[in-house]
């Protein structure tokens, strides 16, 4: 077993540059298909009507994409954030996958072990998805409707999957952490009380953010530590 | 032909499916490598490529029905696109949504919902979808590093630091975890505006959402004890991916057992 805990080993800087040259062409792809379309089709719309369009995303998507990346790269790894940015869907299904592997793997946290976990976990399930919604383009798209129409008897799974999966997620980790694991889910509670539709891409940090404050306190107090009050961290840096 | 789901379009999908393909395998065969070479054993890595793919296959299919709610406008081909490459049925629905009213006033104007007919449309759209997610391909490369970095000295990851380190990991994905639990106890459905009107695109919290969650943390709980009680090693990739299934099958039983007057009952449904 890897004990190497260097942030930046030699493994990690290799797939930074990997992650690099396919950032890039995946950039390059995914312009040209607008591209490809404005020109096969002689369809040229006007600077304003993309522009018009585009800002009122672009507020809203580019300061989530600026949280997200600073939020979640960290938890994802190297190699899983660059897959995982590129093919999209990180919160409902990449992450979710990543911590199901690392549960099953049991790495330590920063070690290359823990690296390879994450990008397995999110190279398969890219994998899957990919030939899943290929599988379902091409194959289910008469019946999928049907299964998944209001009425149908699978609806309500489909609707539920969320819940589902962040249960089954959610047990292991707060059966193992459970004085930590209070705050953030009243945090959640209390802010979905005052506003009902608050996104997830504004409630996660908001939640992280508190969890990761409530769980230092808790630390530096002994709680986490059987009274024992342990060196504040933070100031061992210094 | 419908020109949104002709051979052309099928052939923009191929080159994107290609690629995305090509880059997880990549990855996905660097990785095994590394890991062999610093002596994780094979069953180990085997079991995180199974239950991955087990753990993938439900919200894949709810990522493929998305593609079937934004087909209404956009036909098959451009969703399938945009959901394989850097995408999800929120920003999707939004970007489209915004692309559209654009054209607010004009001969051509749609909401989102009705069947775009005009090619002239069906590019901005799809430019406003690309340009609204590319900032990831920027920001990523670029800052990475220096994000991932930055949060390691923080968490004492890189100085063996480790248990401050474990808590502090533990208490991010706790925190990402508690987003979506509170969602599922007390959560309104999110919403999008088809044809003018606002609609839920799923279910808030209610009866069903609080029995789904209950469900899958008592089959993880009851199936893990199971497990480690009788040394079913085996069997442990698939105790994650079958609780959520649980979780999933409880709603059909709840859907067809009980009027839907309480299976479906939300706590605070969209008016």
């Amino acid at each position: 077993m890897s004990k190497n805990k260097e942030l930046g080993s030699p493994y990690i800087e290799k797939t930074h540059f990997w992650g690099r040259i396919f950032s890039v062409i995946a950039f390059i792809i995914l312009l040209s298909v607008p591209t490809m379309i404005t020109v096969h089709y002689d369809a040229h719309p006007t600077f304003h009507q993309i522009f018009d369009g585009f800002v009122s995303v672009a507020l809203i998507f580019w300061t989530a994409a600026i949280l997200e990346i600073i939020v979640y790269a960290p938890m994802l790894g190297t190699g899983a954030s660059y897959l995982s940015f590129v093919t999209g869907n990180t919160t409902n299904l990449k992450l979710p996958c990543v911590l199901n592997a690392r549960e099953i793997a049991k790495p330590k946290p920063g070690t290359d072990e823990d690296e390879i976990v994450s990008t397995i976990a999110v190279a398969t399930s890219t994998i899957v998805t990919t030939i899943i919604l290929a599988i379902g383009v091409l194959a289910l798209t008469p019946i999928l409707p049907k299964i998944t129409a209001k009425g149908s008897v699978f609806a309500p799974a489909f609707n539920q999957v969320l819940p589902a999966l962040f249960g089954a997620l959610g047990a292991g980790y707060f059966a193992k952490h459970w004085r930590i694991s209070f705050v953030p889910i009243l945090t959640a509670v209390i802010c979905l009380l005052f506003n009902g539709n608050l996104g997830t891409g504004t409630l996660i940090p908001i939640c992280v953010v508190v969890s990761i404050l409530g769980a230092y306190v808790m630390y530096i107090s002994g709680f986490l530590t059987g009274g024992v009050k342990p060196e504040n961290p933070l100031k061992k840096k210094k | 032909m419908d020109f949104k789901e002709n051979g052309f379009m099928y052939g923009i999908a191929v080159m994107v499916i290609v690629f995305v393909l090509a880059q997880a395998f990549f990855f996905l065969i660097r990785a095994w490598r590394r890991g062999k070479e610093i002596g994780m054993s094979t069953s180990t890595l085997k079991n995180v490529v199974t239950s991955s793919a087990l753990f993938t296959i439900a919200p894949a299919i709810a990522i493929m029905a998305t593609v079937v709610v934004l087909s209404s406008s956009l036909g098959i081909v451009l969703p399938w696109i945009r959901l394989t490459v850097v995408g999800n049925l929120q920003y999707e629905a939004t970007a489209a949504q915004s692309a559209m009213e654009a054209f607010k006033g004009g001969e051509t104007a749609v909401a989102f919902g009705q069947e775009i007919t005009d090619p002239t449309v069906f590019a901005a759209v799809a430019w406003v979808m690309t340009l609204g997610v590319i900032i990831y391909l920027i920001l990523v490369p670029l800052f990475l590093k220096t994000v991932q970095n930055k949060v390691g000295k923080v968490t004492g990851n890189g100085d063996g630091n480790n248990k401050f380190g474990d808590i502090i990991s533990a208490a991010t994905f706790i925190g990402l975890i508690a987003a979506f639990i509170g969602n599922a106890l007390v959560g309104k459905a999110a919403t999008i505006v088809k044809n003018g009107k606002t609609e839920a695109t799923g279910m808030g919290a209610g009866v069903m959402s609080v029995a789904v969650l209950i469900t899958s943390v008592v089959t993880l709980l009851v199936l893990q004890k199971l497990c480690k009680k009788f040394g079913w090693e085996k069997f442990e990739p698939f105790v994650m991916p079958l609780s959520m299934f649980a979780g999933m099958g409880m709603a059909i039983l709840l859907y067809t057992v009980l009027p839907e007057s309480i299976s479906l009952y939300e706590w605070r449904p969209v008016a």
